[in-house]
């Protein structure tokens, strides 16, 4: 149930830790696992920002940046065909860009298999564990 | 004169005696009053039998006696059906196919048998495509064939709960990784969300079985669970 104003974790080394969600892209319902919307960036990790500039890890969004995103937990609870129900307990997004792949290179924490089968595989082989 | 006209006017009071006595005229308007005598409802005339045949359209139609009152039509009740109850039968029937030995049955049916998986327990079940789910039972759903059991754990330190038909034929096996050493006093632990009850990940523990378990059974993997 992410829709305007949903504050969601990102969870991937693009530079952005929170991200506020303004638009559900080609739905007209709260967004769930394995679809786009768009973010604003409200935090952003703090590591190679100031110090060093061109460090190799350094933030490729920042604060105030407008963003695709795709949707990869959703603490509304899920019902997979075969008829279990699957909940995380927090929103969390991964930044893309306009072409659909993501902006960071690696990604912390656990994912939604549902992303397979919406063409966001890249996303779900970048992720250390799906359930 | 004087003398006549008192003794007139004397015997004027037996005028009341010679005159009939008045009586209350009958209801015809159709209310009745409380002053009003009940009378009992006309019998009903009965139809002229010899009336000609042209003059039956002039009675009202009530009257006629070609129409009597309706016949309602009586059928018969239903066969009875061939079970007494066939959602029951239904559901045994489906559950006879999906768990043909009853061990899952027994296995889940925590009112019944006392060695079934409990809330509180940390059970493993692993799916047909291979990937395992390992967590803390939060509650068992005990709906016949629809029987569902809600696992808790933490990965990546993210809390995923999962709810899992244990009938499923998805459901290639479900391990009891840990009893609950006190039993709950609760049948559904979902103040285990919160953080302060929160039992973290447990990932560790079903390691550790795994562990175990290899070492009894030997280097194979997977199988039944040996407890």
């Amino acid at each position: 149930m992410i829709q305007l104003k949903t504050m969601l974790n990102c969870i991937d080394n693009s530079g952005a830790a929170v991200v506020e969600c303004v638009q559900v892209l080609k739905k007209k319902r709260p967004a769930t696992v394995g679809d786009r919307i768009v973010v604003v960036v409200q935090k952003q990790r703090n590591f190679g920002s100031d110090s060093t500039g061109n460090s190799g890890i350094a933030n490729k969004v920042r604060r105030g940046d407008i963003r695709h995103a795709v949707v990869v937990r959703a603490r509304k609870e899920m019902q997979r065909p075969d008829g279990s129900i699957v909940r995380f307990d927090d929103n969390a997004c991964v930044l893309i860009n306009k072409a659909g792949e993501p902006i960071g290179t690696r990604m912390n924490g656990v994912v939604a298999t549902e992303l397979r089968g919406r063409q966001w595989s890249k996303i779900l082989s970048l992720a250390p564990m799906h359930v | 004169m004087a003398n006549s006209s008192s003794i007139l006017q004397q015997l004027g009071c037996f005028r009341s005696l010679l005159t009939k006595p008045r009586v209350t005229p009958v209801n015809t308007t159709g209310r009745r009053m409380l002053t009003t005598a009940w009378s009992a409802k006309p019998a009903p005339i009965p139809f002229p039998k010899e009336l000609p045949e042209q003059f039956h359209d002039q009675i009202p139609k009530r009257f006629r006696p070609d129409l009597a009152p309706k016949k309602i039509k009586i059928y018969p009740p239903p066969a009875q059906p061939k079970c007494k109850d066939p959602i029951d039968f239904i559901a045994q029937t489906q559950l006879q196919k999906l768990d043909p030995s009853g061990k899952r049955r027994e296995l889940f049916d925590y009112r019944r048998h006392a060695r079934s998986v409990k809330p509180g327990d940390i059970i493993r079940v692993t799916f047909k495509n291979g990937d395992p789910f390992a967590g803390v039972v939060l509650s068992i759903k005990l709906r016949g064939a629809d029987t569902s059991v809600l696992m808790r754990n933490q990965l990546t330190r993210v809390g995923v709960e999962m709810s899992v038909k244990v009938f499923s034929p998805n459901v290639e096996s479900v391990e009891i990784v840990q009893r609950t050493q006190k039993r709950k006093r609760r049948a559904r632990l979902y103040y285990l969300r919160q953080p302060r009850h929160d039992m973290g990940s447990v990932e560790n523990l079903v390691a550790n079985y795994l562990r175990q378990k290899r070492a009894l059974t030997g280097a194979k993997m997977g199988g039944n669970r040996k407890r």
